[in-house]
């Protein structure tokens, strides 16, 4: 369990590089010695770099042009066009808005209640423990393309067993449309991307929580303190760095989770009600083709979410209480 | 006193009460996380007439749903694609992660770095900020809707490399010294001395890559086009698609899709939580 949470403190730090070690040899190796590090290197370099920095960097460069992907097709030089146009370009408003709708409507499932639910469960019992563990994880290795299936199967309008179950019980007169309805469709999105995060993300908290040194909590006990002071005053500051971990997670990945179930789905509807920035840049891409719209507004959220994971990283090196 | 944390403490037993709160919303959460998987389970057991019946337990199981899903849509040859295709992935994930997370931790070289910050950034790469240019890679060389276009593209993993450094690094240096003067060459280092003594940890996080791969679902949505020739994720979103009210057969491939992992989950549960919490996210 100590190692869980040392683990997770220094994925929190991703970007920190490791110190190398300092063991220089007598200048003057031979030359395989010296390529040898590289040798290793070499072929995660190459498909990395080949699939990931090379294709990063040419969408930077497709930004300035306007492409239609035919390789026969003229590729024209627009400048800085495709970025003026970015928040006027066709449902770019809808999907931004919807994109931050995502961002804070997880937060609470992936944050706020794993948290609450691993603080109050703290309690439980060792062997009651890994049963619980091993049903509430489930969700988060179910594929999200069965996951989706599944739930379209029981949010179904006439024959899911939730809008037979709430008819039955006499809570609706009509069955919830909940996938054409568009005031009830980017919830149940949200819902279903929560469902699958939940209970990963309370072991996470589990994990954090019982690496606290008990120590404070007794100190505390002695000195009078009620549960919910213990609570306010030592587990919440000792459990910032996950909080804070669990919130970028949260940010940064919204719209790639949610991208899955939008796509099986609801193609981004009922008008353009659950559509998302990815999900937009996948229609850009292929469906209108237009490559320079959908390479500057991926190129403006990549630096966007990179600032917001770099603020996260150095708010948490600064406010996060360690417990040592 | 409050029981708040279940630290190692020697509590006496007589003062430990049931928590009561704990049990009742772990049993609802669980339930919650448990239900839709069952309700896929136990609707692709049920007799076509019982279809819609809200009923948890069917009067008789059949599996005629499967045999239908099976004749339907090309669910063996997607099957095949996406074993093929994860067990590769994962094969070539491990070996170009362990040769590379070997050189990270056994030698300091120029550029060492810079490019461990490149691997540790690829995270904040979206995949929709490579797709179109992979797209386009992918149809000059002609691997769209190949078993080559699924699996080369992703034979390194910098998520794998950075958790086996960590690994690697706090391996015992004296261990490596020893090795060395015996004789060993650092290829036989890597693979006598380090290998045999982390098996553990490169096995399970061969479980975690197994997982993701099997799950993927962006990667084969831009190779593919057709069923036949990508993965069973893929297929199976084909298949809802196609015709809408084909609930259990429906109900039935999706359980085909997910018996795999559902088996290693069964299997080795601990580690796979261990390893997915460890490594934050996937």
């Amino acid at each position: 369990m100590a190692e869980m949470q040392g683990d997770l403190r220094l994925n929190s730090k991703t970007l920190a590089v490791e110190a190398p070690k300092a063991r220089r040899r007598a200048a003057r190796k031979p030359l395989l010695v010296v390529i040898q590090p590289y040798l290793y290197l070499l072929p995660a370099i190459l498909a990395i770099g080949i699939w990931i920095y090379r294709p990063l960097l040419q969408t930077i460069e497709l930004s300035f042009f306007e492409w239609n992907m035919l390789p026969t097709a003229p590729r024209t030089f627009v400048g800085l066009r495709n970025y003026a146009q970015l928040f006027s370009l066709p449902d770019m408003g809808r999907a931004f808005a919807n994109t931050i709708v995502y961002m804070l409507g997880i937060l609470p499932l992936s944050v706020l209640i794993p948290m609450i639910i691993a603080i109050v469960t703290n309690d439980i019992g060792r062997r009651a423990r890994t049963i619980y563990r091993a049903m509430i994880f489930l969700p988060m290795i179910i594929a999200p393309v069965v996951v989706a299936v599944v739930w379209r199967w029981i949010f179904h309008p006439t024959n899911g067993i939730l809008n037979t179950m709430l008819e039955l019980t006499n809570l609706i007169q009509n069955p919830l449309r909940f996938f054409s309805d568009a005031n009830l469709a980017i919830w149940v999105i949200i819902f279903i991307t929560g469902w699958k995060l939940i209970g990963f993300s309370t072991l996470i908290f589990s994990a954090a929580l019982s690496n606290i040194n008990r120590d404070y909590i007794e100190a505390a006990q002695i000195d009078g303190a009620s549960r919910i002071q213990i609570i306010r005053f030592i587990l919440v500051p000792l459990l910032s760095p996950t909080i804070l971990f669990m919130i970028m997670l949260t940010l940064l990945f919204a719209s790639q989770w949610t991208f899955a179930y939008i796509n099986v789905l609801t193609q981004g509807g009922p008008l353009n009600a659950t559509t998302n920035i990815y999900f937009l840049l996948w229609n850009y891409g292929f469906r209108t083709f237009s490559v320079g719209w959908s390479s500057a507004a991926a190129t403006v959220f990549f630096i966007g979410f990179s600032v917001i994971a770099l603020l996260f990283i150095k708010l948490s090196n600064r406010l996060a209480f360690y417990d040592n | 006193m409050t029981t708040i944390s279940n630290a190692p403490v020697p509590a006496s037993k007589s003062a430990r009460r049931i928590p009561y709160v704990s049990h009742a919303l772990l049993i609802f959460l669980s339930f919650l996380a448990v239900f839709p998987i069952y309700w896929m389970i136990i609707t692709s057991l049920r007799p076509a007439s019982e279809i819609y019946s809200p009923s948890p337990i069917p009067s008789e199981i059949t599996l005629d749903h499967y045999i239908r899903a099976w004749t339907a849509i090309p669910l063996g040859r997607m099957m095949l694609n996406t074993v093929v295709t994860a067990m590769s992935q994962t094969f070539f994930q491990l070996l170009t992660s362990i040769l590379a997370a070997y050189a990270f931790a056994a030698w300091s070289f120029r550029g060492r770095s810079v490019l461990y910050a490149l691997l540790a950034l690829t995270w904040l790469v979206p995949f929709q900020a490579i797709m179109i240019p992979n797209y386009i890679l992918l149809t000059q060389m002609g691997w769209r809707d190949t078993l080559w276009g699924l699996i080369v593209p992703n034979i390194g993993s910098a998520f794998a490399i950075l958790l086996l450094f960590q690994s690697f690094k706090s391996f015992p240096q004296d261990l490596m010294d020893a090795a060395r003067i015996d004789g060993a060459s650092n290829w036989g280092i890597l693979w006598r001395v380090i290998f045999p003594n982390l098996r553990a940890s490169v096995a399970s996080l061969g479980v975690l890559l197994f997982i993701s791969s099997w799950n993927d679902y962006f990667w084969p949505l831009l190779v593919t086009s057709r069923p036949e020739n990508s993965t069973v994720q893929i297929g199976l979103q084909a298949f809802m698609s196609s015709d809408m009210n084909l609930w259990g057969p429906l109900m039935a491939a999706a359980t085909i899709a997910s018996l795999p992992v559902l088996l290693v989950y069964l299997l080795l549960q601990r580690q796979v939580i261990d390893s997915f919490v460890k490594s934050g996210l996937r």
